[in-house]
């Protein structure tokens, strides 16, 4: 089947489904798209409406909703789902619902056995050690045992005062919870029993299930990621470069991304990081040729001030900060879309070139504009936007789903949904001139609205100024 | 009122009864009497004296004459409206007339917690030469009484029956013979606190193993309710008398497929009293009960003095042959069992000692047991050849030599040795760990701490989901939570449901019925299966009309030859003796083959030492096609699960989906380890059945497993995935002391 024949559920809205919406046009594809009540007014179906008319179009009652959206792609013929980022996009039920159906889809992502095995943080870290790949110093296992439990918490400590830190610390962590519940600290092997037994008890009350992991706590890293890409061969995935994801919210979203990783040219560490990129990056293309990875996916690392790697996780999905690898990648000379190649590869397109072929050059800086209060927590703003301008440039590109607007036909923004506004993608040559021009976008971005009592809008605008002189540092 | 009016009086009382027990049957013949009747009344109104009484003579002749000829002609269901009638002889009657004199013990008429269940302590006087002797009985059994309310018709509590087994332990601690009477058409099925299966079960399983002798007289024997009092040595039955799975209107209205409270046509009850085989005499042919007691023609009322007193000696008779048979010397035995047989015999005028030794109180109830075990024997259809008969009975005698040998001789003396040596061990641990403290901690320190934290736990390749998968998994539909509305559950893929999630919903972890297959094929290891007794099928034993196709039809649907899969399997490598019932079979229903798969397989657990498992998929109750057939499945698989149980093994219950009825209400309620599944219901009678018989709406929720756990009838719930590392846990924490591994 030629990949134009194809038909594409863009099963997402926002942002993302802007973004694949361009790129299936782009590449020629018919596709479908889907959206709320909430989401009237949304970019994403007024850019559908416009590329594809009404036909296109279907209202559903949830994006969470499976059947729903599975009727629609029956309903529109469509013959592949794009889940974009969130939603669907890492359930491999979902995948194999996709694939496995009496009417079968493609799943534009990784094959279902491959978001299952990576899916899993625990079964991730085994994998990764079983390929000598360095992960977090801890438990690759559940441990039910309270004497093994302590046995390990023991030789952590240890492991930790040899490595000269002078205040260690071991984390405690349910196996079956997840963000931020059944997490403690501990800081003296005296106290472990005591941390231990409440994690227990308390995950055995909540998940059911007693085992606990514990866990090296790794303090003043960086967040770094490696973009790999890889048709559905699999055999010979190649890499779009690390990206720096470090400057988070409080609540550990990110806000600014930089590619590349780290930048030995303009920043002094304490260790040889360009060696350090490659070895992240050729420990992440073992993983994905052992698993088969057959789609785009992300590697997650974290690296201490020493210059030690650590393998986190594995996203198997296209994230939101693809751009930004993108922006500093030339393939054979030209520009890459990443979604656009996710979608073709995906399809059955061979990938058509190699890691040789792929070219770096320069910095992109990434910034988050979302509406929220950074002096409160990041707490998410709601309310209308009436302004928002930004001024052109050739080395700046933006993503929004947000309408052009005015004071007289505001957008609202949807309480439902997070309140990410926009994607700004800026590139320079050095991290200087990135910076410069970052700041120069910032400084000319107008955004302005209010909500219901008058309030002015508060965004994180303010925040990644700030953020900008930063990047790339401890 | 003259001697002349109170005789006619009784004539047209007579009547009314004869009206009552025939309506609309024999118009003639009660017309005749009904029109010499007003005869007779118009003739006294007018002469009076000699020729009207010789008039009344004859009257009284034609009623005993039509009264004969109609005992003759009585039918299952005449007998059932006998049975049922007002004035029938009840308890109190009983205890008036054929004890000597007696206390009412556990409350009074109606303060009592539940005057459907009357206990009294009574005694029999009886006289040898100039000697006179006070034998003392307790009496147990059903009251219900000539039409009083309060009574409940017979239908006992399940504190009602706790009473009972309360007594009943009283008895045995004073050692004193139980006369048990059954006048009940059932048990009050309501859960409450205990529950209707609960309590039955408990006293099925105490009279198993009572050391005191037991007779019970039937008059109105209704399944569960009958059976928690009549596990007996001697069961004597009342010629009218009536012994049954279910009451034939009951049976109709399975027959006829009635629903929400519609009545089935009197025909169509007749037809079905008729297939039940319920008479005394069917069901001494069958060999569950002993002896019948003749009643006067058309059933025995309170004035029938003379009845009394041959139930008097019926009972006497049964429980000195009771009682002699237990008794250890056998020359007198026989001599005394041979008087016995001599009806000339007044039984007032011989003694018997009724107080047993305690090895006669052991081979009492090991003859009770076996009597159980053996009943309904020649019923079952076994296809076994002969020579696999030969080959599992010398099997079996090997085991029971082998397992001796191992585990009671050599395995009891290791075991002293070891615990020898492991105190040994850990006193020279304790010393050495002081003598090298020092030492120690130095290598402590020395020890390379990294090489262990980047080392790999032992890393599989391990197949992951379940390795039996229902079909239902293949469909391409989404499934509803039935609580979806309430909890908001999502709607789940049917391939994701039935497999991955193993019927569990996401969310809100409702658990969706699954195959018994689920359990058969995933909690076992691998491979471990060996099905045993395949050869036993279910058969029709009654001639059930119609039954024999629909037994056709459940063995083609389901591939199987009963609801009972027996077979052995390992957990953990721990071998286990397991019995299914299948709820796909006939609704899980027990019949002749069940119960005889079900007892061999306790049998050679027992045999074994093995943990003896039963996995409930689901079971409607006792098979009433089979009749008493089914119904004596109670206390037989109860006798073999408790002989099971006190050889020291470890007999667990688990209940999936739906089980109600018999088998709840014994041998598997009767567990002292009972677990069910989440969503799944346990209990005596179904909504529906609860709604006809006692009028009482019960709320959705009042048979779930929570309630039963609540309610102390199982021990805990549990998740369908979890079922497996449960029974493991369970195998190596629970049970007696006689289990192999052990």
């Amino acid at each position: 089947m030629n990949i134009q024949q194809h038909k594409v559920l863009i099963a997402n809205r926002g942002e993302i489904a802007v973004r694949i919406l361009r790129a299936c046009r782009k590449l020629g594809l018919d596709f479908v798209c889907v959206y709320t009540a909430e989401d009237v007014c949304s970019g994403h179906v007024a850019l559908a409406r416009e590329l594809g008319g009404e036909s296109g179009l279907y209202r559903i009652s949830s994006y969470h909703d499976a059947n729903e959206l599975l009727s629609v792609a029956d309903d529109a013929g469509a013959t592949a789902v794009h889940p974009g980022y969130g939603f669907f996009a890492e359930d491999f039920r979902f995948a194999r619902r996709v694939e496995e159906r009496g009417r079968k889809l493609v799943f534009i992502g990784p094959s279902w056995r491959v978001i299952r095995e990576l899916g899993d943080k625990i079964n991730t870290k085994r994998l990764a050690r079983s390929l000598g790949v360095p992960t977090v110093p801890g438990s690759d296992r559940p441990i039910y045992d309270e004497m093994e439990a302590e046995k390990v918490a023991r030789s952590l400590f240890d492991y930790q005062s040899q490595q000269g830190i002078a205040r260690p610390v071991v984390l405690v962590k349910a196996s079956a919870g997840g963000g931020g519940m059944g997490i403690e600290e501990v800081h003296d092997l005296d106290l472990f029993r005591q941390v231990y037994r409440r994690i227990r008890n308390y995950a055995m009350r909540q998940f059911k299930d007693d085992g606990v992991l514990i866990e090296q706590r790794i303090m003043d890293f960086n967040h770094l990621e490696v973009q790999i890409l890889s048709d559905r061969r699999g055999r010979h995935p190649v890499h779009f470069g690390t990206r720096n994801c470090s400057i988070q919210s409080t609540g550990r979203q990110k806000r600014l991304e930089v590619a590349p990783g780290f930048d030995p040219s303009s920043v002094e560490y304490r260790f040889d990081a360009a060696a350090l990129l490659d070895e992240i990056v050729q420990h992440s293309l073992k993983m994905a040729r052992k698993v088969g990875y057959d789609s785009v996916g992300t590697w997650e690392w974290v690296v201490t001030r020493d210059g030690q790697p650590f393998l986190m996780e594995v996203n198997t999905r296209i994230q939101v900060e693809n751009g930004v690898s993108a922006a500093i990648s030339r393939v054979k000379g030209q520009p890459v879309d990443l979604i656009a190649e996710q979608i073709r590869t995906a399809l059955g397109e061979p990938l058509g070139y190699s890691q040789s072929d792929i070219t770096f050059r320069g910095v992109g800086v990434e910034y988050r504009l979302i509406a929220e209060d950074p002096d409160s927590g990041f707490a998410p703003w709601v309310g209308d936007i009436d302004r928002f301008d930004w001024t052109d440039a050739e080395w700046l590109s933006l993503h929004t789903h947000v309408p052009p607007v005015t004071a007289d036909a505001p957008y609202t923004i949807p309480t439902e949904f997070d309140p990410n506004l926009a994607l700004a993608i800026v590139w320079g040559k050095d991290l200087e001139e990135a910076g410069a021009r970052g700041l120069d976008f910032l400084g000319h971005l107008r955004l302005e609205g209010h909500d219901g009592r008058g309030e002015p809008l508060r965004s994180n605008v303010e925040f990644l100024k700030n953020k900008t002189g930063q990047m790339l540092r401890f | 009122m003259s001697e002349f009016a109170k005789r006619l009086h009784q004539l047209s009382e007579r009547l009314s009864y004869l009206r009552d027990i025939f309506p609309g049957k024999h118009e003639e013949e009660l017309a005749l009497l009904q029109t010499r009747l007003d005869e007779a009344q118009a003739a006294a109104e007018n002469a009076s004296g000699e020729e009207s009484g010789a008039g009344l003579e004859a009257l009284e002749d034609l009623f005993f004459f039509i009264e004969c000829k109609l005992e003759d002609k009585l039918t299952p269901m005449d007998k059932v409206r006998i049975v049922r009638h007002p004035q029938r002889i009840c308890l109190r009657d009983i205890l008036e007339n054929v004890y000597d004199n007696y206390t009412e013990i556990g409350g009074q008429d109606e303060h009592t917690i539940d005057p459907a269940m009357l206990i009294a302590r009574a005694y029999i006087t009886r006289k040898r030469g100039g000697q006179v002797y006070h034998q003392p009985v307790l009496v147990i059994g059903h009251e219900k009484g000539h039409g009083e309310e309060f009574r409940n018709g017979g239908s006992a509590k399940p504190w009602g029956n706790a009473k009972a087994k309360h007594y009943m332990g009283v008895a045995e601690t004073e050692g004193i013979p139980i006369h048990a009477y059954v006048f009940t058409p059932g048990g009050y099925p309501l859960e409450e606190y205990p529950g209707a299966a609960q309590q039955i079960a408990r006293n099925i399983y105490e009279m198993a193993g009572l050391t005191v002798p037991i007779i019970a007289v039937f008059s109105e024997g209704g399944s569960g309710g009958a059976e928690a009092v009549s596990l007996a040595d001697r069961r004597l039955m009342l010629s009218h008398g009536y012994y049954s799975v279910i009451s034939p209107e009951g049976a109709a209205a399975i027959e006829g497929r009635l629903r929400n409270g519609e009545r089935a046509s009197a025909e169509l009850v007749e037809r079905c009293a008729e297939n039940l085989h319920l008479t005394a005499e069917d069901n001494l042919k069958f060999g569950y009960i002993d002896k019948i007691i003749q009643e006067p023609v058309l059933g025995a009322r309170p004035y029938h003095y003379e009845f009394f007193r041959t139930l008097r000696q019926e009972v006497l008779r049964a429980t000195d042959e009771v009682v002699l048979r237990a008794r250890g010397f056998a020359p007198l035995r026989a001599a005394a069992l041979h008087r016995l047989h001599d009806r000339e015999l007044n039984l007032d005028e011989f003694y018997v000692r009724w107080d047993l030794s305690r090895a006669a109180r052991q081979r009492l109830v090991e003859m009770r047991q076996n009597k159980f075990i053996k009943a309904s024997h020649s019923v079952c259809k076994n296809n076994r050849s002969v020579a696999g008969r030969l080959g599992d009975a010398w099997s079996e005698q090997w085991w029971e030599i082998y397992n001796r040998l191992i585990y009671d001789f050599y395995h009891r003396n290791r075991r002293t040795i070891r615990n020898l040596f492991e105190e040994l061990g850990s006193e020279w641990d304790m010393f050495k760990m002081r003598l090298l403290r020092t030492w120690k901690r130095q290598e402590a320190q020395e020890l390379a701490a990294e090489e262990e934290l980047t080392s790999l736990s032992e890393w599989s390749e391990d197949e992951r989901g379940w390795a039996w998968v229902s079909e239902k998994a293949r469909e391409d539909r989404a499934v509803t939570c039935p609580y979806a509305a309430r909890r908001g559950c999502m709607d789940m893929w049917a391939f994701d449901l039935y497999n991955e999630f193993a019927g569990v919903c996401s969310s809100c972890g409702h658990h969706f019925p699954m195959e018994y297959q689920w359990v058969m094929n995933n909690c076992f290891d691998k491979d471990s299966l060996y099905e045993f007794n395949t050869e036993v099928e279910s058969g029709n034993p009654l001639r059930f009309p119609g039954f024999d196709e629909k037994l056709a039809a459940a063995r083609k649907k389901t591939g199987l030859k009963s609801a009972c899969i027996t077979f052995e399997a390992r957990l953990e490598g721990i071998q286990v003796v397991v019995a299914i019932l299948a709820g796909s079979f006939r609704g899980g229903s027990v019949g002749v083959a069940e119960g005889a798969k079900f007892v061999a397989a306790a049998d050679r657990a027992r045999r074994k030492r093995c943990p003896f498992i039963v996995y409930c998929h689901g079971t409607a109750g006792i098979r009433i096609q089979e009749g008493t057939h089914g119904v004596i499945q109670m206390p037989r698989c109860t006798v073999a699960v408790r002989r099971y149980i006190e050889a020291g093994g470890l007999y667990l219950v688990l209940y999936d989906t739906k089980s109600y009825g018999g088998p709840v209400a014994s041998f598997l309620g009767c567990a002292f380890y009972q677990f069910a599944i989440r969503s799944s219901s346990i209990g005596f009678a179904g909504p529906g059945v609860i709604k006809n018989t006692t009028g009482i709406d019960v709320p959705p929720n009042h048979h779930n497993c929570y309630h039963a756990l609540s309610r102390g009838h199982i021990q805990g719930v549990w998740d369908r995935r979890d079922v497996r590392a449960n029974l493991c846990q369970a195998i190596e924490t629970m049970g007696g002391r006689n289990l192999y591994y052990r």
